[in-house]
């Protein structure tokens, strides 16, 4: 289907609009709390799209999000306790977290489906108690328990972090976006339905599945950087905390899972549940534990999958896309 | 053991998702008979197999067994009423015994009081299982295990028996001794239907046949009155 | 004396057995559901701690003693195990394969919160006047509780054992988890008997529960790492033997004791996950499994 430079800048205008809007937030002199569930947004977005790479489209139910978004948190605490300028922590986080994942591809992509699970189960735990002994940086504890303040974060501003989650939310959209329509994307596709098929069509099946955890754990180490460039102290037992898991999957699940748009849609609503239950601390995991049984119970498909097949929604679907 | 009852199948149509598997099939077996069910790969017969076992369940159609209908029960509902199925594969349980696997068949309500006397008689009609009673099943040749599956199907008390493609795999002289067994099982009073490849052998030992092909049934008819040609155009379509 | 030969390392190796038996008998549940029906029970560590929590709200309000309180507790978890599999996992079943888990997950959440709303983060405990008692084994002092983890656990493990070889329903569950299809086809409600292995798997976990309570202090969120280490005594075990899975607990209690040892408290259970992740890229199927 060809697309002329005229449906090209249609199709454009919209995002960068949006985009641009966003951008342009924290010089709109907005009230301090949206702001936050903005950055937060951006992050989970990002964190979610990650997940929905390996769990929705390349078979991998990773339980180990923690792992990464800890690992990219510890890093740029490291890079600036040692002086360094804290973007460069961003991308060090990001590489950190990708090689780690390289590192237990060797033993965990052994393992088969529910295997596979319970082995990403076991190592944020493991990190936790690592990270727990190891003091990296001439342990100066803050509140017990191994914290460290990210020094230097004073030097950036809110605005400043702002940019830097949306920018990573963006572009995990657009590396999904990319991804999906690409050989990887091919190829996942071909594992997620059957492994073994796949294998046989010539695919290599380890090295896809070996592409989408680094790449996801590039950019969740990344978010997770910024995450705690953002919150300016960590700790093993939050960082590491399986908490991280549900919040994403939660998202991704809502949303719907192997579905490009699901994440996003998920994550909205997400940090609305995060907005509404804020006075209710007390039984927010509550809700949350009974929208997630309800919404795999009911419309396991997730929002977007459930949208997916209605009639209202595919003709909407045609008159945007035959403009 | 046997009471009169029938099995009916007519008109069904049964699909898997959007895909029809079986157009408009309809299918008798009357009890003492042995019927064979004869087509190539993919021509419905293991569909039509496990629509009468309650696997699948037919969109339109009807089911009957007796007068009793199936169409909508579950597969161990209808081992309840006296349809056992001896799938293809050779589906034991590998990590129990022999005589654990001939145990378990008689897991329905109306075959546990007979287990004793059900248990004998396979024994006397398979001794080689009865010899091999203590050991895994995942240690038995492939012909031993297809016995044992057959036994674990008569342990279910059944009127009807129905056997996937029992001969796959296997060396003629074990599947000599498996039709054997099988007249035997007649003799006792089960109805059998059977699925097969093979157009000869299946011949040679049933009362009737139908030939399926592409999920419909081509040829209906008494083994005696079969001509040579009229199965070639069934089954081959020339 | 095999104790005089092991000499210093006797304390920690039979803090290491005996601790393994309550790993052994938290795990064995869990090893039930997972040889059976491949499912990963992610709220299985919150249900044993709702054991525990159970045995504390029966101790608090009527002075029960928490191992009587079983009585009330096993029936009830054996009911509640059987309408979860029945209305939610069957169901989640049908969907696809990770509805299970993420109802898995959905789960433990509200259960965690719910402890919390009731009993608050602060970690509770079974105290009862033989839990702190100790006695002496060869030179070491051994907290009784210990002791009476590692019986229970030899007991429960014996019991399943025999229930799963002889019982045709326990014969019917070992069959639904070697050939599903082929059970149903031998007139086996797949269904029901899933679900009563599922009721006999949280019937355990109040056992559990309890033996855990008494053993250690508990909090709302304490399912968490003891999932992660039933999980790790059924990987090390192998899935579906309940022998396998009380020797892994075994290995997994010594694995934690001789690491405490020879690293240090802090890093006993460091110790016990590297244990789990080798053996999971060596020998995934576990030491007894198939």
């Amino acid at each position: 289907m060809k697309i002329t430079i005229q449906q090209l800048r249609i199709r454009l205008i919209l995002p960068v609009v949006l985009i641009a809007v966003l951008a342009i937030f924290p010089l709109l002199g907005v009230p301090r709390s949206w702001f936050l569930y903005l950055f937060l947004f951006f992050i989970y977005l990002a964190m979610a799209n990650m997940w929905n790479l390996l769990a929705g489209y390349s078979g991998l139910m990773c339980l180990c999000p923690a792992a990464f978004i800890g690992l990219g948190g510890y890093t740029i605490a490291i890079f600036t306790w040692l002086g360094l300028p804290y973007y460069l922590g961003i991308i060090g986080g990001a590489i950190v977290a990708a090689a780690f994942a390289l590192l237990i591809s060797v033993p965990v992509f052994r393992l088969r489906g529910i295997y596979f699970a319970i082995g990403t189960l076991v190592v944020p735990e493991a990190l936790r108690i690592v990270f727990f002994l190891w003091k990296p940086v001439g342990g100066e504890m803050q509140g017990g328990g191994a914290g460290y303040m990210v020094k230097g974060i004073g030097g950036v501003s809110m605005a400043e972090v702002y940019w830097l989650a949306l920018a990573i939310g963006i572009i995990s959209i657009f590396l999904m976006r990319i991804i999906l329509r690409s050989r990887l994307g091919l190829g996942l596709a071909a594992i997620r339905d059957n492994d073994r098929t796949a294998a046989s069509s010539g695919v290599d099946v380890f090295k896809l599945k070996l592409y989408s955890f680094i790449i996801a754990a590039f950019v969740i180490g990344m978010a997770g950087a910024i995450f705690y460039i953002y919150q300016g102290y960590i700790e093993p037992a939050s960082a590491f905390n399986v908490r991280w898991l549900m919040t994403i999957m939660l998202a991704a699940v809502i949303g719907g899972m192997s579905t490009e748009e699901g994440p996003i849609v998920g994550t909205i609503i997400v940090v609305f549940l995060h907005f509404l239950l804020s006075r209710y601390a007390g039984i927010s995991l509550l809700i949350q534990g009974v929208i997630l049984v309800g919404i795999m119970l009911l419309a396991p498909q997730g929002i977007m999958g459930f949208l997916r097949k209605t009639r209202a929604y595919r003709s909407l679907l045609q008159l945007a896309t035959r403009r | 053991m046997s009471q009169a009852a029938s099995l009916k199948i007519s008109n069904i149509d049964v699909f898997y998702g959007t895909f029809q598997a079986l157009w408009d099939v309809s299918l008798v077996v009357k009890p003492g008979e042995i019927v064979a069910l004869i087509g190539s790969n993919a021509s419905g017969k293991s569909t039509l197999i496990n629509t009468i076992s309650g696997v699948m369940h037919p969109a339109r159609g009807t089911a009957e067994f007796g007068d009793q209908d199936i169409s909508t029960l579950d597969p161990f509902q209808i081992v309840t009423l006296g349809i056992s199925q001896v799938p293809e594969g050779r589906r034991i349980f590998p990590e129990m015994t022999v005589l654990d696997n001939l145990i378990l068949g008689s897991y329905n309500r109306r075959a546990r009081p007979k287990k004793e006397q059900n248990l004998k008689m396979v024994y006397e009609l398979f001794p080689l299982l009865k010899e091999r009673k203590n050991q895994l099943a995942k240690t038995l040749s492939g012909g031993e295990q297809q016995m044992l599956v057959i036994g674990r199907g008569l342990m279910s008390d059944p009127k009807l028996m129905l056997f996937d493609e029992v001969s796959l795999g296997l060396a003629p002289i074990v599947i000599d001794a498996l039709y054997k067994a099988l007249r035997e099982i007649r003799a006792r009073g089960i109805t059998i239907l059977f699925v097969e490849q093979n157009v000869r052998r299946s011949l040679k030992e049933a009362d009737r046949a139908y030939i399926m092909k592409a999920g419909r049934i081509v040829l209906d008819r008494n083994v005696a009155e079969l001509q040579e040609e009229e199965i070639q155009k069934a089954y081959f379509g020339v | 004396m095999v104790l005089e030969v092991l000499g210093d390392l006797s304390t920690p190796v039979i803090m290491g057995l005996l601790l393994g038996g309550l790993y052994a008998l938290i795990a064995l549940g869990l090893s039930l559901v997972f040889g059976v029906m491949k499912l990963i029970n992610i709220a299985h560590g919150d249900l044993v701690v709702f054991g525990s929590y159970f045995a504390y709200a029966a101790m608090t309000m009527w002075g029960i003693d928490p191992i009587l309180s079983l009585v009330m507790g096993v029936p009830l978890l054996f009911i509640i195990g059987f309408a979860i599999q029945k209305y939610l996992m069957s169901r989640a079943f049908a969907v696809s394969m990770e509805a299970p888990l993420i109802i898995a997950i959905g789960i433990s959440l509200i259960l965690q919160n719910t402890y919390q709303i009731i009993w608050s983060p602060m970690s509770r405990g079974l105290t009862t006047s033989y839990s702190l008692g100790g006695f002496s084994l060869g030179g070491a002092v051994v907290p009784i509780v210990y002791l009476l983890d590692f019986i229970a656990a030899l007991v429960v493990m014996l019991l399943l054992r025999e229930f799963l070889k002889r019982t045709y329903l326990g014969k019917a569950i070992s069959a639904a988890s070697q050939d599903k299809r082929g059970a149903h086809l031998m007139g086996i409600n797949t269904g029901r008997v899933y679900a009563f292995a599922f009721a006999i798997a949280m019937a355990t976990a109040a056992i559990a529960g309890v033996f855990l309570g008494l053993t250690f202090p508990f909090t709302p969120t304490s399912g968490v790492s003891f999932l992660i280490i039933a999980f790790g005594v059924i990987i090390i075990g192998g899935l579906g033997s309940m022998l396998g899975t009380f020797i892994g607990g075994l290995v997994l209690g010594l694995a934690q004791t001789l690491g405490g040892y020879f690293l240090g408290a802090a890093a006993q259970m460091l110790f016990a996950y590297l244990i789990v992740l080798v053996v999971l890229a060596v020998r995934p199927q576990g030491i007894f499994g198939r």
